[in-house]
Order: C-alpha cells, then sequence, then structure tokens
C-alpha cells in the first residue's frame, strides 16, 4: 500500500493557483524530500495531506483512506512549519499531552530521549530558545508512533548543530519503516537526508528522483568554454547537453556527460575553443535550473 | 479527555491574569465591601454581607468562565496550537467540550474563596439546604458566561479577544447589578439590566440567601440564553475550526 497518493490534485486561492494538477505517489517506508523556493506549493501540499486545507479538485489518500481518517487513526503525526506551544506548560506535559491522544504512542522517555529533550524535561515551553522549542515540535510529531511523520521545514529555526542532531533524530525514527515526508528549501538537506527528492514549482513537480538523478538530468555537470564572437547554433544538438547559455563572451552548456560533450565539442564543431573549463553541479545548480522562472 | 481537561485547567491555574484577576479580585472586592456595607439589611430580608457573597461569588464565575474560554483560544487559533491538534487524533467536538468543561471548574475557586470570605470574616451562615443548592446553582449557571467567552474567542484575534473578554465581564457585571443595586441604576438602563443573564444568574443567588424561592422566569432567562448562547459557540467554533 502507498502511504501518500495525490491524484491530479489542484488548490486555488481566488485567482493564484498554488498546486496545479499534481500527481505524486509516495511508497510506505520511503523518506522523502519536497524541495521548493518560498510559494511554491510546498505548505499548500502538506495542508492537503493533513487534511487541514481540501483540494479544489482531485483527490488526496493516505494510507489507502482520506487524510481525515489517518488522522483520527492516529497514523499521522505532523510538525506544521509554524506554530507555538503553551507558555504555561512543561516539555514534559506537553508532550505527555498529545502522546496520550494516540492509540499505541512510544514512551514518555523514549520520545524525550529521541527528540534530545530528556535534559529540557521540566523546563516551560516559554522558557525555550527557538531551536529547542524546535525539538519539541518534533516531539510531538513523532509522540503518537505514527506511520508517516509529516514535517514542513522543520529546521527553520535552529543553528548547525541543532540541525545535524535533528536529522539524525529523523533518520532514527525513519529506520523503524516509517514513513516520512519533509518540506525544505535547502537543498541539501533533501540531498542527505532523503531517498528521493520531488522538486516542486509554481504548483507543479518539476524533477523528481535521487538526488544523484536530480543532477545528472539537469546538466550534473557545467562545461565552460570562451566563445568571443562565433555563433551558437548547434551546442544544444551536442551529446548529453541539456542547456547552453551564452553570457559576456563565454559559453556555458549544462551536461549530463562531459566527456562526450568535450569530445564532440574539438571533433564535431569548427569552434575555436578556449579557456575550456568543467565543473561538477550540486544538487544547488540543478535546482536553481529546475525552479528558474521562464 | 480527562488528559486534555488536565492540561487546560493547568495552564490556566499558572497564568498570573487569571490567579489575581479571576480569583483574587473578587475575594478582595467581597472583603472590602462587605467591611463597608455588610451589616445592612437588603429590601427582601437578607444581610448585605449575604447578598455581596451572591453577587462578587458571580462576578468571580463570570470572569473566570469568560477569561478562560476567550484568551486561551483566541490565542491558540492564531499561535498554531489549533493546527497542531487538528493534526492529532482528537476529534473537533472534543475540543470545545472540554473548553468548556474546564472553564466550569475554573468557575469553582473564586466561588468557594468568595463563600469561604464571607463564613469566616462575616459570618454568614445558610442553612445545608441553601448552601447545596446555592453553590451547584452559581456554578451551572456559568455555563452561558462560559459559551459567550468562546464565541469571542472563535470570532477573535488574542489581544482583541482579551479586550473584548473584559467590557463583557464588566459590563455583565455592571448591568447586572453585581456592582450596584439595579434599583438605583436610571431606568433605561434598569431595563437592559433585567433581560441580560448576569442579573438573573445573580437574582436567582439573591432569592437563595433571603430564603425564598428563585422566580421560574429568572430561571428561564438563564437557561435561555445558555441554550442561544451554546447555539453561537458551536456555530462560531466550526467556523473557527475550518479556517485554521
Amino acid at each position: 500500500m502507498n502511504a501518500i497518493t495525490f491524484t491530479d490534485v489542484s488548490k486555488s486561492y481566488g485567482d493564484v493557483l498554488a498546486v496545479d494538477s499534481l500527481d505524486l505517489t509516495v511508497e510506505a517506508g520511503r523518506t522523502v524530500a519536497l524541495l521548493g523556493p518560498n510559494g511554491a506549493g510546498k505548505s499548500t501540499s502538506i495542508g492537503m495531506l493533513l487534511g487541514l486545507t481540501r483540494p479544489t479538485r482531485g483527490r488526496v489518500e493516505v494510507l489507502g483512506g482520506s487524510p481525515d481518517e489517518a488522522v483520527a487513526r492516529g497514523d499521522i503525526g505532523a510538525m506544521p512549519q509554524t506554530g507555538d506551544l503553551i507558555p504555561e506548560l512543561t516539555v514534559r506535559e506537553t508532550v505527555d499531552f498529545v502522546r496520550r491522544l494516540y492509540p499505541e504512542p512510544l514512551g514518555l522517555d523514549e520520545v524525550l530521549a529521541m527528540a534530545d529533550l530528556t535534559d529540557l524535561a521540566r523546563r516551560r515551553a516559554d522558557r525555550l530558545s527557538g531551536g529547542q522549542a524546535q525539538r519539541v515540535r518534533f516531539a510531538l510529531a513523532v509522540a503518537g508512533a505514527p506511520r508517516l511523520l509529516v514535517l514542513d521545514e522543520p529546521t527553520a529555526a535552529m543553528d548547525v548543530e541543532s540541525r545535524l542532531r535533528f536529522w539524525e533524530s529523523m533518520r532514527a525514527y525513519a529506520a523503524g519503516g516509517r514513513t516520512v515526508l519533509f518540506a525544505t528549501h535547502y537543498m541539501q538537506e533533501a540531498d542527505e537526508n532523503s531517498d528521493r527528492v520531488v522538486v516542486i514549482a509554481r504548483g507543479r513537480i518539476v524533477a523528481d528522483g535521487t538526488a544523484d538523478q536530480i543532477k545528472a538530468g539537469n546538466g550534473g555537470h557545467v562545461v565552460r568554454f570562451s566563445l568571443g564572437g562565433q555563433a551558437v547554433a548547434g551546442l544544444d544538438a551536442l551529446p548529453g547537453v541539456v542547456a547552453v547559455e551564452v553570457a559576456d563572451g563565454a559559453a556555458l552548456l549544462r551536461t549530463a556527460d562531459p566527456d562526450a560533450t568535450v569530445a564532440a565539442l574539438y571533433r564535431g564543431t569548427s569552434l575555436d575553443v578556449r579557456d575550456l573549463r568543467i565543473t561538477g553541479a550540486d544538487l544547488e545548480d540543478a535546482f536553481l535550473a529546475l525552479t528558474r522562472e521562464p | 479527555m480527562p488528559n486534555h481537561i488536565r492540561i487546560e485547567a493547568l495552564r490556566m491555574l499558572r497564568n498570573k491574569r487569571y490567579a489575581i484577576f479571576v480569583v483574587g479580585f473578587p475575594v478582595v472586592f467581597y472583603l472590602v465591601f462587605s467591611s463597608v456595607w455588610g451589616d445592612g439589611i437588603s429590601a427582601d430580608g437578607a444581610r448585605a454581607s449575604a447578598v455581596l457573597m451572591v453577587s462578587m461569588g458571580a462576578y468571580g464565575a463570570i470572569a473566570a468562565s469568560m477569561m478562560s474560554t476567550a484568551v486561551p483560544w483566541a490565542q491558540e487559533r492564531r499561535s498554531g496550537w489549533l493546527r497542531q491538534l487538528r493534526t492529532t487524533p482528537l476529534p473537533g467536538w472534543s475540543i470545545i467540550v472540554t473548553k468548556l468543561v474546564t472553564s466550569l471548574l475554573l468557575v469553582l475557586p473564586s466561588l468557594l474563596l468568595v463563600c469561604l470570605a464571607a463564613v469566616l470574616f462575616q459570618g454568614v451562615r445558610l442553612t445545608a439546604a441553601e448552601w447545596l443548592s446555592l453553590i451547584p446553582i452559581l456554578w451551572i449557571g456559568a455555563v452561558p458566561f462560559a459559551a459567550l467567552g468562546l464565541t469571542i474567542g472563535s470570532l477573535l484575534p488574542g489581544d482583541t479577544a482579551q479586550s473584548a473578554a473584559m467590557v463583557g465581564v464588566f459590563g455583565l457585571a455592571l448591568l447586572g447589578g453585581l456592582w450596584f443595586p439595579v434599583e438605583i441604576m436610571p431606568e433605561a438602563m434598569r431595563t437592559v439590566a433585567q433581560v441580560l443573564p448576569s442579573f438573573s444568574y445573580a437574582d436567582i443567588g439573591r432569592h437563595i440567601v433571603a430564603g425564598s424561592a428563585p422566580p421560574v422566569s429568572e430561571v428561564v432567562t438563564v437557561v435561555a440564553w445558555a441554550a442561544g448562547l451554546c447555539v453561537v459557540a458551536v456555530l462560531t467554533y466550526r467556523r473557527a475550526l475550518a479556517r485554521a
């Protein structure tokens, strides 16, 4: 059974189309990153997944039923993008309260340990730092041992050290065969912490695969050389090339196969190629190329 | 639900504003007023110290029920806590029922403290039957005010909800004759006062301490307000949930 199925889902707010005919299937047990710039439709999609927002068109299914059913069964744990805790309650009280709302929760001490909160258990929520509060919100999301964990930009308020520890906790939770979907606009986070990256821009999926596939599919490498006044015609037909840019007398070829591109550049064209450089693109380049406004 | 009620009650009891304005004020007002006017005898023959006990007990109950509903509910709608709760198996109806029940529990401290102060410092004595009707009636009679508080919390954002609840508490207390007897009010105000739930609510209590049966019309007024405001509270709550 699939953990998540979006079938031709659209959501509009007035004239604004936030999510545009989204089709997405996530198998149970996977960790999927939803990567996209701000305003891409990530939070709207997550809202529909959690049953907080109704799609304008299409159908969302979670673990074989509607999102509402999955939430009512205790199959979903979520960390929304923003949200304050109740200031007067301690970490322990807050986590224990949410934990007991679920039919088969994790143990309280286990949750606190997993979110690195054992030492903060007796502290009141209004005396926590931003990063600490985020850890409590992560604890609330996992406390009920949900089969599907949904995290919307979970590391937004964290420093580098907290981020590393956060993703360790997330991976520990996912390792139990559970499904995790997280939204982020940090390419590196998506690359390092998921086994599948879904890139979303302007409400549509623009790439879907492992981080390596996405890098390769969008010109995993960049071949750059001085073009001078020479014509650019035919560069986009070279083997491996997925995109060509010309700026300030330099040509920039995004390619999935730099060896073939360079060989063809020398043997197959009459261009005078100077200052040739080959660089590897990272996911960030791929991401920027994919999500650029047309 | 007991889990949720416990959490809701705990947060209010730890809230300084609740402790001072809602639990502390009615007792202090009672002690001050009763030391000045406590020895008087009211028109229907009750001692003023007992009538003041009803008035300040009623004021405390109105303040507790409205402040403990309107303010936290408005805040958690805005802060995202409601959104968090909506992703748990907690059903929507349970959230509002819990808030109503918790708010009634939070009425008890101020109500009982005022009665205790009346007994200890003013020597107010009622028969067991009178106590056993007065306290439960003032307690359950707080339902319309809790429903009004929830409505305010569903309609307004945090800060505005707090101001609106304060104005509501003082308006209901003042016009309901809890601070001054309605007899000394101008004709127009008196007409308004007598249709308010707070007037009928306290008037039932005043009849009990005077040893007479409360008029049916007052009971009907409170029950009608309770029913009407509960319907409004549920409707506005559903709208607020849909927008969470």
